[in-house]
C-alpha cells in the first residue's frame, strides 16, 4: 500500500515540482550562456499574463464562464500555471535582492506546491468515485457527461474542500505580493 | 469568500505598504547602492522619478557633465589621475545608465559593470587614445611613436599585432633593447646581432646550422670563441689548436701543391672526412658551397 502511494502520488508530485526547478535552472543557464540575461528580466511579463490566464478555470468553476468542459479547464489551469511559474522563476533568477520580490516568488512556489497537492487529491477522489462511475455508466450517460459529473462530485469530498480553503488564501497572498512587486516596478523602473 | 480571509489579506497589504515605505532599500531595492551613493539608500526618489524611473537628467543634477572626472559633486578637484574620467564630456550621447548601474553592490565587480564601449566616444576622440590613456612605460613601448591602433584594438588591449617592421632601423638592430638574451649555453657565448640567426618576425626557426659549414664533432665541440675570435661569426680561424699550426698546415698543403688554404672549411667540412675538393693548385677562386 505504501509503495502504491509513493508511486501514484508522492513521486509524480515531486517530479512535477523538481521539473519546474530543473527547467528554470536550465533556461537561466542558457540565457547566461547566450549572454542574454536581459531577456529573463522581461519574462516576468508573459509569465504573469499566463498565470492570470490560468485563472480562467477559477471563473469557470464559479460559473462566471459557462462554456467549456471544466475538466479541460482544470488541465489548462495546471499547465498554464506551471508554464507561467517557470517564466516567473527564470525572471526572478537566483538573486537575493529586494525582499518583496523574493516573498512573491516564495508565495508563487508555495502556490504551485499547493496546486500540485490539490491535483493529486482530486486524482485520489476520482479513484474513489470509480465505483459510482460504473453505476452511472449503467445509467447510459455519455463519456463527456460522465467526466463532468465526476469532476463536480470530486469537489464535494471533504479533503478537497479543506484543501481549497488553504489553496485560495495562498493564491491571494501570492496575488497581493506579485501586485505589490509590479506596482513597485512601475513606480521605479524606467522603461526607456 | 469568508470575511476573515479578506481581513487577513487587507492586513497583509497594509503591513507590506508600511514596510516598503519604512525600509525601501530592503523591500524594493534590486541591490545595494554603490559606496558613493550609500547615503541615498533610503531615498529612492533622489534618483527615481515616480512612474518614470531613473534617467540621466536626474544624475546630472548632481554630477554636472563639465565636472565629471575633474571635480567631485561638492566641487573638490579630483586628485586621482590614474583613471582619466574626463572623457565623459566627449561621449556621443549622455546616457549614464548605458554604463552605470548603481544597484550592483558597494564594491562593483567587473562582472557587474556594464561594459564601456569606445564606440560611445566621438570619432575624433576615439582616435586620440592618449587623451584618456597614459602610454605604457615599459621597454616595448618606449621607442614607439606610432598610434596605438597600429597594434591594439579599441575593444581590447590584448592580443596586439606587433610588427617589428614598424620600428625605426636603429631600434630594430638593437634586439637587446627590448629582448633579454637567452641564458642557454649556446647563447651565453654570443654577443653579436641576433639577426644573424633569427628573423625579426619569429625567433624560431633559426638559421643556425653549423653542420652545413663545419661539423662540430667530439674533438671540435668547444666554445664558439675558440674559432670565432671576434664577435663576427662569419670569420673564424682553425689555427691555435694542436696540429693546426700555421707552419705545419702550410707545409702539408704546399707539399700537395695547394696554395689557397686559408679558408679551411672550403674543403674540410668535417674533421673525420676527406676534403670535399682539393684546394686550388692554380690559385683559382672557388665557391664555398
Amino acid at each position: 500500500m505504501e509503495a502504491k502511494l509513493l508511486r501514484r502520488e508522492v513521486l509524480p508530485f515531486l517530479l512535477s515540482f523538481s521539473a519546474l526547478a530543473a527547467v528554470a535552472l536550465l533556461f537561466d543557464a542558457l540565457l547566461h550562456f547566450l549572454n542574454a540575461v536581459w531577456i529573463g528580466r522581461y519574462l516576468g511579463i508573459p509569465g504573469t499574463l499566463i498565470i492570470l490566464g490560468s485563472f480562467g478555470y477559477s471563473l469557470r468553476k464559479r460559473k462566471v464562464i459557462r462554456s467549456g468542459n471544466p475538466v479541460q479547464w482544470l488541465r489548462l489551469h495546471e499547465r498554464m500555471a506551471w508554464l507561467g511559474s517557470l517564466l516567473v522563476l527564470v525572471h526572478a533568477g537566483i538573486h537575493f535582492n529586494a525582499i518583496l520580490g523574493w516573498l512573491a516568488v516564495w508565495a508563487m512556489l508555495i502556490n504551485v506546491g499547493s496546486g500540485l497537492t490539490g491535483k493529486f487529491l482530486l486524482e485520489r477522489s476520482r479513484r474513489r468515485l470509480n465505483a459510482a462511475q460504473q453505476k452511472m455508466r449503467q445509467q447510459g450517460l455519455s463519456a463527456e457527461e460522465l467526466a463532468e459529473r465526476l469532476y463536480w462530485d470530486s469537489l464535494t469530498f471533504d479533503v478537497v474542500k479543506q484543501w481549497r480553503l488553504v489553496h485560495l488564501p495562498i493564491t491571494l497572498a501570492f496575488a497581493v505580493l506579485a501586485t505589490a512587486h509590479i506596482i513597485a516596478i512601475f513606480l521605479f523602473w524606467s522603461w526607456k | 469568500m469568508r470575511r476573515w480571509v479578506l481581513a487577513v489579506i487587507a492586513a497583509n497589504v497594509a503591513v507590506l505598504v508600511a514596510l516598503a515605505a519604512i525600509y525601501p532599500h530592503l523591500m524594493l531595492s534590486p541591490g545595494v547602492l554603490v559606496a558613493g551613493h550609500a547615503e541615498l539608500a533610503t531615498d529612492c526618489f533622489a534618483c527615481h522619478s515616480p512612474w518614470h524611473g531613473a534617467d540621466s537628467r536626474r544624475c546630472m543634477q548632481c554630477h554636472a557633465l563639465a565636472d565629471i572626472g575633474l571635480r567631485t559633486t561638492r566641487g573638490v578637484p579630483v586628485s586621482r589621475r590614474d583613471v582619466n574620467a574626463s572623457f565623459h564630456q566627449e561621449l556621443i550621447e549622455q546616457d549614464c545608465r548605458a554604463c552605470h548601474s548603481d544597484h550592483q553592490g558597494r564594491q562593483p565587480i567587473q562582472r557587474s559593470r556594464k561594459p564601456f564601449s569606445h564606440g560611445l566616444l566621438r570619432p575624433a576622440v576615439r582616435e586620440r587614445c592618449e587623451s584618456c590613456h597614459a602610454a605604457p612605460a615599459d621597454i616595448i613601448h618606449r621607442d614607439l611613436s606610432l598610434g596605438c591602433r597600429q597594434c591594439h584594438q579599441p575593444d581590447h588591449w590584448k592580443p596586439a599585432t606587433f610588427d617589428h617592421a614598424r620600428l625605426a632601423r636603429t631600434v630594430l638592430d638593437r634586439c637587446e633593447s627590448c629582448h633579454r638574451s637567452p641564458n642557454d649555453s649556446l647563447h651565453r657565448q654570443i654577443s653579436g646581432n641576433c639577426r644573424r640567426c633569427h628573423s625579426p618576425e619569429r625567433w624560431k626557426p633559426a638559421t643556425f646550422e653549423h653542420d652545413k659549414l663545419f661539423v662540430l664533432d667530439r674533438d671540435h665541440n668547444t666554445k664558439c670563441a675558440t674559432c670565432h675570435t671576434s664577435d663576427d661569426y662569419s670569420r673564424y680561424t682553425c689555427y691555435g689548436c694542436h696540429e693546426h699550426r700555421p707552419d705545419r698546415v702550410r707545409a702539408e698543403h704546399v707539399e700537395e701543391g695547394i696554395r689557397d688554404f686559408e679558408d679551411c672549411v672550403k674543403c674540410h667540412r668535417s674533421a673525420s672526412e676527406e676534403p670535399e675538393r682539393h684546394g686550388s693548385r692554380e690559385g683559382r677562386e672557388r665557391d664555398r658551397d
